[in-house]
């Protein structure tokens, strides 16, 4: 899977997520860029992307990923 | 041994010059011997060895993980580690509190009589703060985001550093613990910023807190004798004690660690100023928020279970609803553990625990009918009168908390609830009634005057750092500054008639 086409995916799980379908992410996004990505949020969100790229995060790397661009190099690692 | 003993002071003093008097490279090991004695002159000696066995079963779990590799053999490491020390922490504090519960509710069906007897165990002090360290740093470890810690000695340093071990905060080995071992050359700054912050906390605790103290006992150990105003007042004070006792123990903690150039984690970050609960608790007691958040409310989200209840209320209630079932359930458990956390009673349960969950669903289930009454009523929702008003309400619904978390028990706290309502006794005060609650006219001005400058601080805190504000002022200003902040601690600290140093109320958690 090519990062764009992660990064297609991964729009739709924002938007769905966080109901707004306006939400484009990149590299730098971070929880402070959207209004609603709190910490329960978070955890709601790290399911819905398991669940579309059908992987898995550690732990470990659900507290510690600081944006997106993380987010993405761990998908890419598990998907490839 | 208080922080605000004349001994400890002494063991500090001492322990401090020792410390720049070592060669900085093996520092450390000055800090775990003083942390030992710290320990065995606390209490009772023998008591030691329980967080020693805890440092010592933390050890061998990660020593073990750092063996193997296969995630079963790591993970089976991490269940016995986790068996023992939360299996440890259990049969102390938590044991006579079931006990409790089930001949509570066998006594309504034999006439108050109850079917099993408790136990009485000597509880090591700090022994939730320092399991709670341990435990997360084992955590991580097996999650691989903390470095295995191969010395046992430093590992024991960590768990049993003595500025954090009796009150916090409780400590995360991935962001605080590496400090502990590196050099810390003398930094005059760090050393006089360290003694301001320790000044400070003993305002706190000696001028506030014990004369707060006073007023509330006056009313909490007679309950039955108050009513109305007199509940609310002494639930004020109490609010008002707790902060300036858990909050400046913390002071004392952090300014004693960073005079050793160790940065602690900040637990307090003014919370009265908060504007919703939820918000509340990101501002009191932070890293027990963090390490509950972190340790207990994610991987309950994540587990199985949870996964499956979350996709059947979204199948039955729609995704919205669906999605905040699952978390107000998880929420529950969470709280739960809160107020467990606190103390094995049913007073700490609700007050600490499950009152706030309720706060906290009842903001989230009521928030959209709040917006539209907002709109309806044409008011401004970033409006400084608002925001003023959502603090209040906020401090209000915590003083209902606390209500139970000081009476005697949950049963005791409705019935002080009960008659709070009562509040036609108001007038009485116009008659010099408040200075009968334990402080004369003199010590209650002490104290108002006393919170008026914890309160003005706290304001400047929220826009700038008060010690560098201060440092920058010219050598006699700054000087004068904490020269009055000394003596006013000195001449006006509650000693009290048989004064014994004060008691910290969140040491023996």
């Amino acid at each position: 899977m090519t990062r764009e086409a992660a990064y297609e995916k991964l729009n739709e799980v924002f938007r769905d997520v966080f109901d707004d379908e306006e939400i484009v992410v990149n590299d730098s996004t971070t929880s402070s860029d959207i209004e609603d990505w709190d910490s329960l949020e978070h955890i709601n969100l790290v399911s819905a992307v398991e669940q579309a790229f059908g992987i898995k995060f550690s732990m470990g790397q659900v507290v510690t990923m600081k944006n997106v661009g993380e987010m993405v190099d761990i998908i890419l690692g598990q998907v490839d | 041994m208080s922080f605000t003993s004349f001994s400890f002071l002494c063991f500090y003093v001492c322990t401090l010059i020792v410390y720049y008097l070592f060669p900085a490279k093996i520092r450390w090991v000055l800090l775990l011997v003083a942390s030992v004695v710290y320990y065995l002159l606390s209490g009772n000696s023998i008591l030691i060895l329980y967080p020693i066995a805890a440092c010592l079963a933390a050890y061998a779990g990660i020593c073990f993980m750092e063996r193997f590799e296969e995630t079963k053999k790591r993970r089976a490491a991490l269940v016995v580690v986790v068996l023992l020390l939360v299996g440890s922490l259990f049969v102390l504090k938590y044991v006579n509190f079931g006990i409790y519960t089930i001949n509570g509710i066998a006594g309504i069906f034999r006439g108050g009589r109850g079917i099993i007897s408790g136990f009485q165990f000597l509880i090591p002090l700090g022994i939730s703060f320092y399991t709670f360290s341990i435990l997360g740093y084992v955590i991580d470890v097996y999650n691989k985001i903390a470095e295995p810690q191969k010395n046992f000695l430093k590992l024991a340093l960590y768990g049993m550093y003595f500025p954090a071990i009796l009150s916090g905060p409780i400590l995360r080995y991935r962001e605080d613990g590496e400090q502990f071992f590196q050099p810390h050359p003398f930094d005059y700054k760090q050393v006089t910023f360290g003694f301001q912050r320790m000044l400070w906390g003993f305002f706190k605790t000696l001028v506030i807190s014990e004369r707060m103290k006073l007023i509330v006992n006056t009313v909490y150990d007679n309950y039955a004798d108050y009513s109305g105003i007199y509940i609310w007042i002494a639930t004020i004070c109490f609010a008002l004690q707790l902060y300036t006792n858990f909050s400046g123990s913390m002071d004392i903690a952090l300014g004693v660690s960073q005079t050793f150039g160790i940065k602690l984690p900040e637990n307090f970050e003014t919370p009265f100023f908060s504007k919703t609960i939820a918000e509340y608790w990101r501002r009191w007691h932070i890293t027990l928020g963090v390490w509950m958040k972190e340790y207990v409310f994610y991987p309950l989200l994540r587990t199985q279970t949870f996964a499956k209840l979350g996709k059947r209320c979204r199948e039955k209630f729609g995704k919205k609803r669906g999605k905040q079932l699952t978390t107000f359930t998880a929420m529950l458990i969470l709280w739960f553990t809160v107020g467990v956390w606190h103390g094995g009673a049913w007073k700490y349960v609700i007050g600490s625990g499950l009152l706030h969950w309720f706060y906290i669903v009842m903001g989230e289930l009521l928030s959209p009918a709040y917006k539209k009454l907002m709109e309806k009523c044409h008011i401004c929702t970033d409006g400084k009168g608002l925001d003023l008003w959502r603090m209040i309400r906020t401090f209000f619904l915590v003083n209902i908390g606390f209500v139970f978390f000081r009476a005697d028990s949950a049963a005791a706290a409705c019935h002080m609830l009960a008659s709070a309502v009562r509040i036609g006794n108001v007038g009485a005060l116009l008659h010099g009634s408040l200075f009968s609650l334990g402080l004369d006219f003199i010590e209650f001005t002490i104290a108002i005057v006393s919170l008026l400058i914890l309160f003005t601080i706290s304001l400047l805190q929220q826009k700038i750092d008060v010690r560098e504000w201060i440092a920058q002022k010219r050598i006699i200003i700054r000087w004068a500054i904490w020269y009055a902040l000394l003596f006013y601690v000195i001449l006006l600290g509650y000693y009290g008639p048989g004064y014994s140093a004060a008691e910290f109320i969140y040491q023996g958690f």
